[in-house]
């Protein structure tokens, strides 16, 4: 999983330093008006402009000033309730049968041999119970009203004193509530398939003669070798992404010896908290610039070269000792080595990470480290370490010292080896703060989809009142599939993704340019051109896209997966969203239902 | 009764009135997708119903009584015209407060049983749960449900869903019940419980609006009738003055002579009139609505003999 910068947005920066609710009152706004020219041009092609306008007027009027107002929780919680029964109706518990003969059979699909099970193991059960879920909110959403109206049980109701808003309403909260019983459901079903699935024991098989390392037995297809220390106590090496912590079970074997056992895996399901922080390079000549290039298809990551005055510096916040902890803090990082020889294939690339105070006038020593490619890697930086106030050398107080009156610190990342390079990230070091607990993410990661159903549930409501089931349910697939280009669309407009527009794509397809590098038509007048074509074309797709909602945005299952607690400001944007999308659609659903012959 | 034209507020009937549902100029033409018409379904409709009177929407097959009925209650929007129930747009949600509907067929929820479905339309009403608990009672006893209270309405005859449509109608209370075929599906003893029960509603100040097939029933329970016929209104009136035939005369009487009898049959003779049969009945409600599609079928327009103008 790689963390966009995106993802990481605070709650209140994501509202308002990065417009989302500009954007959101922007497209409320058009939405209004168009809405009100497309009924108006509607009303006055059945009843002429005039009498048009005051019906369209007249509508919206009704709403506010009847409509919501009268609407009672009794009768609206009468239709959920009429709803949630006719979901029972329809069987809908099948759904939980079938997850658990998935659940079942899914112990055969799943690789025993994968390097991480746990991820595995998750991933499969989170697709399985959003895929189910949010298919059953399609069906029953689309397929409800639309029944009524035909077997005319809609007209026994609209004949009682039942608003519209209750109505719709009603409808989206009863099927939500079905998908949170079945989701419910699933979810702790799931959560015991997670745990028991990865749970295995070993023992110990053979241990050194002078008692310090051994190898434990092979279980759940994989085998560790540990180590134990002076005190008795060891701890495995990592294999498939966990370790086990070695006890001395206070006995003694024939020979005399102490026997060992081991503990139940630790690092498998996790919530790990990164801490990010803002990153920035400084170029070949230690001035403040942009990494480097290495000619790679993504702009993900840049690179900064060996022996040089390059680095990459994260800036962190709000660095206190109340919320690391007194012992210090630990980094952790995944970067990326680029070689331009191959020099010792073994050793890997050397770096260094420094601690500094912003105020440039202490630093700690260059802590070393060798990278390991495609691993999470660790460094423990120690409360007191050795470092230099104004080139001075002295003992140093990480918190006391090394951050500034701001609560601000600096994480410097070098790389030592001439002519390799560094790739790296802003998400890519980050301090690990205390975990938090695996079963409090998951359910994080269920309400993600609880999200995502209420979201489907609402568009599938919002069509069933203007058109057939089927058909409904066509309408509310279309917008899954635009707000998820819609995000495409947005990202090539703005230039995130290479390669640029569809015109731009056509010439580099029969050139045969690769997306990295520039348009070279030799003409800039053309290049120009065909840029801002293709961007007239993109954002308005873009602006399209985010009317809809991205289904890839708002999953949250890989967090879990990859042992990251969710973001609470993710989620609570989520929300945010998924509230918009509510409050939107309810109206629309109502204006429709207001306005239709139910009974035609 | 003449076209009037259609305005923005009706012209008498306001919530106290005694006019409880009006229509103006109401008609009706069902279009298809692209709003080209397709039937004409109601033309012109001007009928007023008062308080506590039954009022019967007669017409064969197809002839536009549901269509009215639907209009009046808002479920179809009107191409021309307008209608008003207690004063209130026939559009207008909070009028329902008061009316009872019991639709052409029962359209009820099937997986419900006797008592839920009770208790939901209960609940639409906004009533508290002891209101509906003990209303449901009462309406359960009252048409004679008991034995079936927790059974589900799909495995219900047509008559008991015909009666627990009818106890749903009455879950309000309402001041004026519309009733398309309230007797479609009864057998003679419940149709005859169901008239008595129309009877009944009436004499406790309620409001009808009924309509039907069964002639008899109209005959039996209504105070004034229209008569439609493909779309319009062909005839309005008292039940009783619309059966009486005035160029008949009825004579009734026990002991006549034969002598007196010929004399009788002497001065209708010398009165220049023609003796039919002097124990001939009034017409039947069935005679006289088969007249009036013939004669509709034949000659288009509002019926003007005698006795059809008495529609006040
Ligand atoms: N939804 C509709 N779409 C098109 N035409 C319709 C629709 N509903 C009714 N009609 C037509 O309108 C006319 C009147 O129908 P309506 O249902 O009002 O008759 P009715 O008097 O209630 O008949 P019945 O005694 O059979 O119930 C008929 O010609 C019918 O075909
Ligand atoms: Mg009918």
């Amino acid at each position: 999983m790689r963390l966009e910068s995106e993802q990481m947005w605070g709650y209140f920066e994501w509202l308002f330093q990065q417009f989302a609710l500009l954007w959101g009152v922007g497209i409320l706004a058009g939405l209004c008006l168009l809405g009100f020219i497309v009924c108006y041009v509607a009303a006055t092609f059945l009843y002429g402009p005039v009498e048009g306008f005051y019906a369209v007027t007249r509508v919206i009027y009704e709403l506010f000033a009847r409509d919501l107002p009268s609407t009672t929780w009794r009768r609206t919680y009468a239709i959920a309730r009429l709803a949630f029964q006719e979901a029972m109706r329809r069987k809908v518990l099948a759904v939980v049968a079938v997850f658990i003969v998935g659940l079942l059979f899914a112990g055969w699909f799943l690789d025993p041999n994968a390097d991480y099970p746990a991820r595995l193991y998750i991933e499969s059960v989170l697709t399985g119970t959003s895929w189910m879920v949010l298919l059953l909110g399609l069906f029953l959403s689309c397929f409800s009203l639309p029944a009524d109206i035909k077997n005319k049980t809609v007209q026994t109701i609209v004949t009682k004193p039942v608003r519209s808003t209750e109505i719709v309403l009603g409808r989206i909260l009863g099927f939500s509530a079905v998908g949170t019983m079945l989701l419910a459901i699933m979810g702790v079903l799931s959560f015991f398939f997670v745990v028991r699935g990865v749970r295995h024991e070993h023992d110990v098989r053979a241990i050194s003669a002078d008692g310090k390392t051994g190898q434990t037995t092979l279980d759940a297809n994989h085998t560790h070798t540990f180590e134990i220390g002076e005190n008795g106590e060891g701890v495995t090496n990592e294999v498939k992404g966990h370790k086990h912590a070695v006890v001395d079970t206070g006995e003694k074997g024939e020979d005399g010896k102490p026997i060992y056992a081991l503990e139940p895996p630790v690092g498998m399901l996790q919530a790990k908290v990164p801490v990010l922080a803002s990153l920035r390079f400084t170029d070949r000549e230690g001035n403040t610039g942009e990494g480097l290039n290495v000619g790679y298809e993504s702009n993900y990551q840049k690179y900064i070269e060996g022996a040089s005055l390059m680095s990459a510096i994260w800036t962190f916040d709000d660095v206190t000792e109340s919320r690391f902890g007194k012992d210090g803090i630990n980094l952790e990082y995944t970067l990326k080595a680029f070689r331009t020889f191959k020099g010792d294939i073994v050793t890997g690339v050397q770096g260094t990470v420094t601690l500094r105070n912003p105020n440039g006038k202490v630093e700690s020593n260059r802590l070393r480290f060798i990278i390991k490619e495609f691993q999470v890697d660790q460094m423990s930086i120690p409360r007191e370490l050795e470092g230099f106030v104004n080139s001075e050398p002295k003992k140093l107080d990480l918190y006391k010292d090394l951050v500034d009156e701001n609560g601000k610190m600096e994480v410097i990342v070098r790389c030592e080896d001439r002519s390799q390079y560094l790739g790296m990230s802003q998400a890519d070091l980050y301090i690990r703060k205390a975990d938090r607990s695996f079963g409090w993410n998951m359910f994080k990661a269920y309400v993600g989809i609880w999200l995502q159903m209420v979201i489907i549930i609402c568009f599938g409501v919002m069509y069933s009142t203007f058109l057939s089931g089927p058909v409904a349910m066509i309408a509310t697939l279309t917008c899954l599939v635009f707000g998820f280009f819609g995000g495409i669309a947005s990202e090539v407009a703005s230039g995130k993704i290479p390669g640029g527009g569809p015109i731009e794509s056509i010439i580099r397809m029969p050139t045969q340019t690769g997306a990295m590098t520039e348009l070279d038509l030799g003409s800039d007048v053309l290049e120009n051109v065909i840029k801002t074509i293709d961007y007239g074309i993109m954002s308005p797709l873009s602006v399209i896209g985010r009317v809809f909602p991205n289904f890839g945005s708002l999953n949250t299952s890989s967090f879990v997966a990859y042992g990251v607690d969710i973001f609470s400001s993710l989620l609570f944007r989520h929300i945010t969203q998924a509230a918009c999308y509510f409050v939107v659609t309810a109206l629309i659903g109502y204006f429709f239902l207001k306005t239709r012959e139910l009974a035609a | 009764m003449s076209a009037v034209a259609p305005a923005a507020s009706p012209t008498t009937a306001t919530a106290d009135s005694d006019i409880i549902i009006e229509t103006r100029n109401l008609g009706k033409i069902y279009r298809d997708f692209w709003g080209r018409p397709k039937v004409q379904a109601l033309e012109s409709l001007d009928i007023e119903v008062r308080r506590g009177e039954i009022f019967g929407l007669l017409g064969p097959n197809g002839s536009g009584k549901s269509t009215t009925i639907k209009l009046i209650q808002g479920l179809l929007f009107p191409s021309s015209g307008r209608a008003f129930v207690f004063g209130k747009d026939a559009r207008d949600v909070s009028k329902n407060e008061r009316i009872g509907y019991l639709p052409e067929e029962s359209y009820l929820y099937k997986f419900l049983n006797a008592e839920e479905t009770l208790d939901f339309y209960g609940r639409l009403f906004d009533m508290p749960a002891d209101v509906r608990k003990k209303r449901s009672e009462q309406l359960i006893q009252m048409v004679g449900l008991k034995g079936a209270r927790r059974q589900q309405l799909r495995e219900y005859s047509k008559g008991m869903t015909r009666r627990i449509g009818l106890a749903q109608a009455l879950i309000n209370e309402p001041d004026l019940l519309i009733l398309d075929e309230p007797t479609s599906g009864l057998d003679p003893i419940g149709s005859r419980e169901m008239k008595d029960l129309i009877l009944r509603l009436r004499d406790e100040g309620k409001t009808i609006l009924m309509c039907s097939h069964q002639l008899a029933d109209v005959q039996d329970v209504c105070d004034r009738i229209a008569i439609l016929h493909r779309g319009r209104l062909r005839e309005l009136g008292r039940v009783n003055d619309l059966l009486k035939v005035r160029e008949v005369t009825e004579v009734h009487a026990k002991g006549l002579s034969a002598e007196t009898q010929a004399k009788i049959s002497e001065l209708i003779k010398s009165s220049g009139a023609e003796l039919l049969s002097i124990d001939n009945p009034t017409t039947t409600m069935e005679e006289l609505f088969l007249e009036i599609v013939r004669e509709s079928e034949a000659r288009p327009g509002m019926r003007t003999s005698a006795s059809a103008q008495a529609s006040k």
